[in-house]
């Protein structure tokens, strides 16, 4: 088929989607990095300021506490809704009648806009007018915690709010994996007299590590993406205590307008967030090797 | 021996059979729990969603005071919803920026991947191939905040910020890593005997690419599309950098403003979450089956 094939046509098939990544996609990112080297702000160059702006994280109360957040964000992630997950698929996969159904509804969380979540669960975690508070009331409890705007509970807010928004998307993950598994092993532990529990322990969670290594990856590289949620809930305050790392970024560069500070924190959400990645793919991988 | 073995249990009493692990009643019971606690949670899950449509109905009085009560149901809040909002102007923006941006990036995301697997040169060697193809996975794994800035600086010195393209161009970029990731994975598996077949029939490069071979791709190209409407469909970071004329709004741009919009009127906010929830609901349910697999794809196979 080498008549087919010229040296032109191939480029001008690449070319279109070749130009438009580069120069939105790699270009950004080296834009990024360089000018997070520069005290950049948008009207004068400002200066090359070598390794000033990372220094700068050190001493950023502010930057800590956004790392500190995210980290209970990735908490809740790892040891809430993965195993919360994977319960439901179990609890949703196909004993009980009507499950497809009931699987389809838990997922619906996950397509609706991010921003639109923050908003609705305003109305169920604000201290004076959400729901959960006048749950509390009603119920004759005195206590009002201040879920969300307050200075301790809200990255545990944000954390469980995420949990709801994807716990569809994880259960819909593992519940592909549990449908893979050879039958017939379930049927014959079942007749050798295994119960459900022993059944679960020994056979369906070890045949499922990789599909465990799938989501804990996706919920990884999810959590640094988590934004909207701050945004609508909090806008990262007060006083900074409830930003994540990617809000406390975008409100460095677009509020203050500190351009360079802005992107090195952009260019430090980039690294720790591909580190993490990276870590959860080499667990993943030695876990595979033990077996 | 055996006969008198086999009589046994007959001769148990009947308290014994709560021992029996797996006897009849004791398993519908189990069931029964198992479908009432499985109702329960999605109900549960879906509560929130079900309290911002009952709050859309009630009263700002009640939504402070009585928000359990059911006595003073009222559409006003959604009469003043429809007049405050433009909600044709955030859907006519949104479906643009979706079809535009999806169309196109499909389309060239599609071409390259076809270049990138189907092409043949003499020799054989696939290095340029396999180099560039890893080029652009390597995208998948860059967050679009690192991007907002510079993307916002790029429209700007192109003169295309405040046009569709100021965001087309971006949601193109950044779906086009995984858009050849599944493209390339599916051209690869494809056996090569139906293109030396149409190459026998005389069928140019171009028209292998789209009449032969793209037809065989629309699942695939029907999952990415999926995929890649409900990304924009849903997007905000860019869109709260690049837009700000009103008249560009976007539905989630929109929905972030209505706080600032209403205050403390709080019905007319619910109510307005609901009109751009309901839909989104309906369409959801529709296709219910390909949204699923599309944005489960890649985790999935």
């Amino acid at each position: 088929m080498n008549w087919l094939t010229t040296r032109r046509s191939f480029a001008l098939m690449v070319a279109p989607a070749l130009i438009v990544y580069s120069l939105y996609m790699i270009y950004p990112i080296l834009y990024s990095l360089y000018y997070s080297f520069t005290r950049f702000d948008g009207v004068s160059a400002g200066g090359f300021a070598g390794l000033d702006n990372y220094r700068q994280m050190a001493h950023d109360d502010a930057f800590w506490t956004s790392m500190r957040n995210t980290g209970v964000v990735l908490g809740i992630a790892l040891f809430l809704l993965v195993p919360l997950g994977f319960l439901l698929a179990i609890l949703l996969s196909g004993r009980v009648k009507g499950s497809g159904a009931l699987r389809a509804l838990v997922f619906a969380p996950a397509i609706i806009a991010p921003i639109l979540v923050g908003l609705i669960w305003i109305f169920i975690l604000d201290p004076k007018i959400g729901l959960v508070n006048a749950f509390l009331l009603a119920i004759g409890v005195p206590a009002q915690p201040q879920w969300i705007g307050g200075p301790t509970l809200s990255p545990y807010s944000i954390g469980l709010v995420y949990l709801w928004q994807q716990i569809g998307f994880v259960l819909t993950i593992f519940y592909a994996g549990l449908r893979m598994l050879p039958r017939d092993v379930m049927e014959a532990s079942s007749l050798d007299g295994a119960g459900r529990w022993q059944q679960l322990r020994y056979i369906q969670i070890p045949m499922m590590r990789e599909t465990f290594g799938i989501v804990t990856a996706l919920v990884v590289t999810g959590v640094f993406k988590v934004f909207e949620l701050v945004y609508a809930l909090t806008g990262g305050g007060p006083v900074h205590l409830s930003e994540v790392m990617v809000s406390y970024m975008y409100h460095i560069t677009f509020t203050t307008q500190q351009y360079g500070y802005g992107m090195a924190l952009a260019v430090v959400v980039f690294v720790v967030g591909a580190l993490a990645s990276a870590a959860t793919f080499l667990g993943n991988r030695r876990k595979g090797e033990v077996r | 021996m055996s006969t008198h073995v086999d009589v046994r249990p007959k001769t148990t009493p009947p308290s014994a059979d709560k021992d029996v692990p797996h006897s009849p009643r004791r398993r519908g019971r189990g069931r029964i729990i198992v479908s009432a606690a499985a109702y329960l949670i999605t109900f549960v899950i879906l509560f929130p969603l079900l309290w911002i449509m009952l709050l859309s109905f009630q009263t700002n009085d009640n939504i402070l005071n009585h928000p359990f009560s059911l006595s003073q149901l009222t559409l006003d809040n959604y009469r003043q919803a429809l007049d405050t909002l433009n909600l044709l102007v955030m859907y006519k923006n949104t479906l643009i920026l979706a079809v535009v941006s999806v169309t196109i990036g499909l389309v060239i995301s599609y071409l390259a991947a076809f270049a990138l697997t189907r092409m043949v040169f003499r020799g054989g060697r696939r290095r340029t191939q396999n180099t560039l193809r890893f080029y652009f996975l390597a995208g998948l794994a860059v967050p679009v905040y690192i991007l907002l800035f510079p993307v916002y600086r790029l429209d700007i010195s192109f003169g295309l910020f405040g046009t569709y393209l100021a965001l087309i161009l971006p949601y193109i970029a950044v779906t086009i890593p995984f858009n050849i990731l599944l493209l390339t994975g599916f051209l690869r598996d494809f056996p090569e005997e139906i293109e030396q077949a149409a190459v026998m029939d005389g069928v140019g490069l171009w028209r292998m690419a789209w009449k032969v071979v793209f037809p065989l791709m629309r699942p695939v190209v029907a999952t990415l599309a999926i995929l890649n409407v409900i990304y924009v469909w849903n997007e905000f970071p860019f869109a709260v950098t690049l837009i700000n004329d009103p008249n560009m709004t976007t539905v989630s741009l929109g929905v972030s403003q209505f706080q600032g919009v209403y205050s403390v009127n709080y019905g007319a906010m619910m109510a307005s979450a609901t009109l751009v929830l309901l839909p989104q609901l309906a369409i959801y349910a529709a296709f219910q089956k390909q949204v699923i697999a599309g944005m489960t794809a890649g985790a999935v196979r």
